[in-house]
């Protein structure tokens, strides 16, 4: 099993275009999001644009490259044929998942901090230390759960209809969980329903510590039954998985 | 739990069907150990969905079970019995061979050190190269090298050969008669009936989803109950009263040479002889497996043969396809 987590990170690194476009493309974002704007408070909220963007492009940048990078990636593979090959070795589908979501994390990681690095220095941005770090490990850990849900995704949808899927579930889960714009700007009953969906949970982790607490344990857990429930339900579909080659 | 005599295969009352095509029908069949089994087939014959059942790939429909050394077939596969080279196994891209073959071995749990796998499968000069950037034939023997990367009681075989050519094959054949000799089990799903004739010592004939027969490659050609005659008749010949014989079903005069097929040889050759003609030359013999093949599978679509088996089969790629002349089996 590590064998296979080493050799997925080894090909992710290897994939020199995915890569650049993954590390680079949070940080563009966050610079023509955030890049123009004042040190204004956003409306009920604690934290200004610059503060707020950082958090949620960090995420975001991170839920793009681990749910599109696995979902698409895993669908190619199931048709290849290369699943099932690995499906007649003894590899238990727990291992399968947590080398997919290895692979992607490794990707994951430099984005995020890059994210971190512009705000620092284009933005003026300044933190404790101990926020810095709590920041970067939040975001990072919270992008595994995507990183299953990418791997579920590869699994339920192929071919063709997996691109769209992957798209419907990705911008529904970043509008309505606040990564584009705080929710406080949207209508009420937007909120009541991000309160229970993992992006809000994910974003909401880093801008705790942004405004100096420590993360909610109510974010921290639904971060973890996503991530529970993401993790199973990609090994089932691995172990179950029909597809005709 | 796994004794010496017990089968290494065993399906039992078999299906599956995919909504509502039956890919595969009430197979009933065990293999045992050491034998080396061809399952022969055309293309849609269902080869692929029994080695799929067998393999665990795929549940059998409700009422079948499919059992590998006494357990289910997942439980083989996790204690590395079972080596499988698929037929479109795609291979993972973006690493190199050694790295591959390394995974493989890593995964077995009883496995073969990397060297001697790539040594073995004859891919040790292109270790080092892409996956991806591989011939059709060397990207067989990376999947070769995937399924015997440890030691394994049952290798299984979906159209090894597909891709390679005349060497490569015969390099290929050798190799697994190798493993044959150390006592495994091989099954090899195949549409060459060449391969079949030659290294299995026993037959499955695959058709429409059933098992047609079983047995040597002797005794399916036995089955298919035709002999090939052929002589020459040096004062020319009556060809009314040739065709006339009893039991010939397929009649060729070409000069003085003829060349018929008959379902009963001996009946054949005693009334040529009582029409007072003397024959040199002569020959009788089997047909192919090829032709044997042709003679059962096409037995089995004739009226009231086929129970009810929906679809048709595309015999299209067959080798020798079109050489059958379909009066051999409507005559049989």
């Amino acid at each position: 099993m590590k064998t296979l987590i080493k050799l997925e990170i080894l090909r992710s690194l290897r994939n020199r275009k995915f890569l650049f476009f993954s590390v680079i493309y949070p940080s563009a974002l966050y610079l023509i999001i955030a890049g123009g704007a004042d040190d204004a408070k956003l409306p009920g909220m604690r934290v200004d644009m610059a503060l707020y963007y950082m958090v949620a492009m960090a995420a975001f940048g991170a839920m793009t490259a681990v749910l599109i990078g696995n979902s698409e990636k895993i669908a190619k593979e199931r048709e290849q044929g290369w699943v099932r090959q690995l499906r007649l070795t003894a590899l238990p589908g727990r291992g399968y998942v947590t080398a997919k979501i290895a692979a992607v994390s490794t990707v994951s990681l430099p984005s995020i901090l890059l994210v971190l690095v512009v705000a620092a220095a284009v933005k003026d941005v300044r933190l404790e230390v101990w926020q810095w770090t709590a920041i970067a490990l939040c975001t990072w850990a919270g992008s595994f759960v995507f990183a299953a849900l990418g791997v579920a995704i590869g699994y339920l949808a192929s071919g063709d209809a997996v691109r769209p899927i992957t798209m419907i579930i990705y911008f529904g889960l970043a509008m309505l969980g606040g990564l584009w714009m705080p929710l406080t700007v949207l209508p009420a009953w937007v909120g009541d329903i991000a309160t229970w969906l993992p992006t809000h949970a994910y974003a909401a982790l880093g801008r705790a510590v942004e405004e100096g607490d420590a993360p909610h344990l109510q974010d921290a857990g639904i971060l973890a039954g996503y991530l529970v429930l993401f993790t199973a339900a990609a090994a089932l579909l691995y172990r179950r998985d029909s597809h005709k080659v | 739990m796994t004794t010496e005599h017990s089968p290494v295969v065993e399906f039992a009352g078999a299906s599956k069907s995919y909504g509502s095509v039956r890919a595969l029908s009430d197979l009933t069949v065990s293999l045992h150990p050491g034998e080396t089994v061809a399952l022969l087939g055309p293309n849609g014959a269902g080869k692929s969905t029994t080695l799929d059942l067998l393999l665990g790939l795929r549940p059998p429909d409700p009422g079948g079970t499919v059992r590998l050394f006494g357990g289910t077939p997942r439980k083989a596969v996790t204690a590395g019995r079972v080596g499988a080279m698929l037929q479109s196994g795609g291979l993972m891209d973006g690493v190199r061979v050694r790295e591959l073959v390394g995974l493989a071995c890593d995964l077995h749990p009883r496995s073969h050190p990397v060297d001697k796998v790539l040594e073995s499968a004859g891919i040790a000069g292109i270790a080092d190269r892409t996956v991806g950037k591989l011939s059709g034939g060397q990207e067989q023997r990376v999947r070769f090298a995937l399924a015997t990367a440890g030691a394994c009681d049952l290798i299984v075989l979906d159209e090894p050969t597909t891709g390679m050519d005349v060497s490569a094959r015969q390099e290929f054949w050798a190799v697994m008669r190798e493993q044959a000799a150390q006592g495994r089990t091989v099954l090899f799903a195949t549409h060459y009936l060449e391969e079949a004739d030659a290294i299995a010592d026993r037959v499955l004939v695959l058709h429409r989803g059933r098992l047609l027969a079983d047995g040597t490659a002797a005794e399916i050609k036995n089955r298919a109950g035709l002999r090939r005659i052929s002589f020459a008749l040096e004062d020319g010949a009556d060809e009314a009263a040739l065709r006339a014989l009893p039991a010939v079903t397929d009649f060729d005069l070409s000069g003085r040479t003829v060349r018929m097929r008959s379902s009963d040889a001996d009946a054949t050759m005693y009334a040529l002889y009582q029409l007072g003609l003397y024959p040199r030359d002569v020959e009788v013999a089997h047909l192919g497996l090829e032709e044997a093949f042709l003679a059962i599978t096409r037995r089995a679509e004739e009226p009231g043969a086929d129970q009810g088996t929906s679809g048709s089969t595309d015999h299209g790629d067959e080798p020798g396809q079109s050489r059958g002349t379909g009066r051999e089996a409507a005559a049989v």
